[in-house]
């Protein structure tokens, strides 16, 4: 996977650009929109991460350009302003998300991996991540052979975190599936959720399958890889 | 500033005249035109009084001549001594006598009367004018005369004619002399009208000046200052106090949001502190790799919080901007409540609390904005798990009343000490100092309740008692019920 990153902010650059070939992107950086422009009509990218304060030729710019040359790789925008005619103005001029400043990058590679693969495949009915397995129709968890006791909410946790295997998942994004709350308040709800799914997956066994990532969220993922 | 001040009193000037110079026209004018018509009808009367004496003397010397001529015929001693010495010993009313006989000869003259007025002068002007008429000699002296017949015996056969004339020089020196008065009041009247009207004005205008010379002198470190209204008029008072009372709204949300920026500060400087000073202290000597990812997981940590508060007082400062930021849908509120449960009920059961919502089965719509209701309710709920402890309950609860929806958040938890009751909606302002930010937050949510629920066009009302828990009350308005609502408003992103 191709990626472009347009961004003048040389710090930001060097981290998205760290962050996305360790995810397994190509990635090339841009400084500015007139840089970014001729890259765009040399390469082929899979997706464009665009950021709109550029000097010179700025991402609105760039983007209506692209979408008047016909190019159709996806972009994604990152920006500092997060008015909702900012938003709106982005959506029109035909970019596929919108990203505000600041962000956890695992949000941003979240949100760039739904991008590339939107036209999705239909999902398993069973998912599974080492000795655990998530049967979706039967609605049923079992682990090494053994059937967790599992709450409504506990499995809709761990079908997300299994679904998403191997990304790390914000507390936020958690709240947001699992309970359709967008904030979550003062006191971590999500962390006590968590330990209470945790010490029904992992505290009955050795191997453990759910990290916590400081400062970020949680992830769920084979320690010996997949 | 000062650039701007000389515009404003630019436009000021323009706008029109001086109070007080319009003051002092319009006294001036009045004045000057009281005084001109009252002496001028004075100086008339004192006219008119001294033409009806002379008048009334003049009649009375004819029927003095008159009767000497009929009593005592027309050449009598009293008669000559009337007309000759009397009148000329005279200085006030001088009068001047001629007795013409029947013969047309003049029987007796005053002395001089010849020599400004002959007899025939006489003859004509009475001829002409008739009854009392004024005279001039040939050199302008004035005189007011009369001619009269007078019968010599009763049976009117011998008529001989007096004339009669009074001499005016001492009354034209009289108005003359009234006349310079008059001129030197109206003279004193110009000058001194317009001088006492300005200073009138000026004296009534000065509470004016002095509230404008306040109000250019306040400036945000002045705000304290005020106006004495003591002893203005009326007028001029209400204005001062309506100054007064904006100085002081002013001051206090100047007081505000400097508390406010002061608080922001310290709440960006601890996490920025913390990043700085642990990425120095990693630096400064080389170290294992726990210890780094020890910083590095710290520092995330702290620009999380970072992040969490800009986005926090970003919000704050947008929904104070005018327009619908709202994007409305019906919602069921008992679900809402339901939904919050749900998300809290394992945090509060790890606590020890008992949570309850009843307001399931009730089916209360309402045209709200979901995402920032859940956030304002989820606020609620967690600041009262925060408060709560092990054997606490929590209730929600949701009912309609008289239109109105009242959303009600009751724990019975630590409570709220009541000095604190009026400030906890403030931004940034903890009920307990001491509360450390990992169980306090930036002291924003609360703040953000409000916030939301204004949006909404609602009210929060909070009580508490110290020991026994604390009840918030969200009152959303009519407008959020469905049937009094408008359709939603499209959403915008």
């Amino acid at each position: 996977m191709k990626l472009l990153i347009v961004e003048d902010e040389a710090k930001t650059a060097s981290f998205l650009k760290q962050g996305f070939s360790e995810a397994g992107f190509l990635v090339s950086v841009a400084a500015d929109g007139l840089e970014g422009r001729r890259q765009i009509e040399s390469v082929g990218f899979d997706l464009i991460v665009l950021d709109i304060m550029l000097p010179g030729v700025d991402g609105w710019e760039t983007l209506r350009w692209m979408r008047g040359a016909g190019v159709g790789t996806p972009v994604l925008i990152l920006t500092a302003r997060d008015e909702v005619a900012d938003r709106v103005r982005g959506l029109e001029l035909g970019a596929d998300d919108y990203l505000v400043k600041p962000f956890a990058f695992s949000e941003l590679l979240a949100r760039v991996r739904t991008i590339l693969r939107r036209p999705t495949v239909r999902e398993p009915a069973t998912l599974r991540v080492a000795d655990l397995e998530l049967d979706l129709t039967g609605q049923k968890a079992m682990r090494g052979g053994q059937r967790l006791d599992l709450t409504g909410r506990e499995f809709k946790l761990l079908s997300l975190l299994m679904r998403r295997s191997g990304e790390v998942l914000t507390r936020t994004l958690i709240a947001e599936s699992v309970w359709n709350m967008n904030s979550e308040g003062d006191t971590n709800v999500v962390d006590v959720n968590m330990r209470r799914l945790r010490s029904k997956v992992d505290d009955p066994f050795p191997q453990k399958l759910l990290r916590t990532v400081r400062g970020v969220g949680y992830v769920l993922e084979n320690p010996e890889g997949q | 500033m000062s650039w701007k001040t000389l515009r404003d009193s630019k436009t000021g000037s323009r706008g029109g005249a001086s109070l007080a110079v319009l003051l002092t026209a319009w006294y001036t004018t009045a004045s000057f035109a009281l005084v001109a018509i009252g002496t001028g009808l004075l100086y008339f009367a004192l006219a008119d009084n001294l033409r009806k004496i002379s008048e009334q003397s003049l009649l009375d010397e004819v029927e003095v001549c008159r009767a000497l001529v009929l009593e005592q015929g027309g050449d009598s001693h009293p008669l000559h001594e009337e007309v000759e010495i009397d009148s000329a010993v005279r200085r006030y009313q001088k009068f001047y006598i001629r007795v013409i006989d029947g013969q047309g000869a003049a029987s007796t003259t005053t002395p001089g009367m010849d020599r400004d007025l002959s007899e025939s002068r006489v003859a004509a002007a009475a001829a002409q004018y008739g009854g009392i008429f004024r005279i001039a000699s040939p050199n302008g002296a004035p005189y007011r005369a009369m001619v009269a017949t007078v019968p010599r015996d009763a049976m009117g056969r011998d008529n001989w004619t007096l004339q009669v004339a009074v001499d005016l020089t001492q009354e034209q020196v009289v108005l003359g002399r009234q006349r310079v008065w008059v001129w030197t009041l109206l003279a004193a009247a110009l000058i001194l009208c317009p001088g006492i009207g300005f200073a009138i004005a000026r004296r009534s205008t000065r509470p004016l000046r002095e509230v404008a010379e306040t109000a250019r002198h306040i400036g945000s470190s002045t705000l304290n200052e005020r106006i004495g209204a003591e002893g203005y008029p009326v007028e001029i008072r209400g204005l001062a106090l309506a100054f007064n009372a904006m100085l002081e709204r002013l001051e206090e949300s100047f007081a505000r949001m400097s508390r406010f920026s002061a608080d922001i500060a310290h709440e960006l400087r601890t996490p920025v502190n913390n990043i700085r000073g642990q990425a120095e202290v990693a630096l400064a000597r080389p170290r294992s790799p726990e210890e780094y990812v020890e910083v590095i997981a710290s520092g995330l940590e702290e620009s999380v919080r970072l992040s969490e508060l800009i986005e926090s007082l970003l919000f704050l400062a947008r929904s104070e901007s005018p327009g619908d930021h709202l994007k409305r849908t019906p919602e069921d509120i008992g679900r809402l409540l339901a939904d919050l449960r749900d998300y809290y009920e394992v945090a509060a059961t790890e606590a020890g609390v008992t949570m309850s919502s009843t307001a399931e089965r009730d089916n209360i719509m309402a045209y709200v904005d979901r995402m920032l209701l859940l956030r304002a309710l989820g606020n609620l709920v967690s600041n009262a798990l925060a408060h709560c402890s092990t054997g606490d309950t929590i209730v929600l609860g949701a009912l309609r009343q008289d239109e109105q929806i009242h959303i009600v958040v009751r724990d019975t938890g630590s409570g709220i000490p009541a000095d604190a009751l009026p400030r906890v909606f403030d931004r940034l302002y903890r009920a307990d100092p001491a509360r450390s930010r990992n169980s306090g937050g930036a002291g924003l949510g609360l703040a953000i309740v409000r916030q939301i629920i204004h949006l909404h066009g609602g009210e929060v009302e909070i009580a508490s008692s110290p020991g026994q828990g604390t009840t918030v009350l969200v009152i959303l308005p009519r407008s959020t019920a469905p049937r009094e609502s408008p359709l939603p408003t499209a959403p915008i992103y």
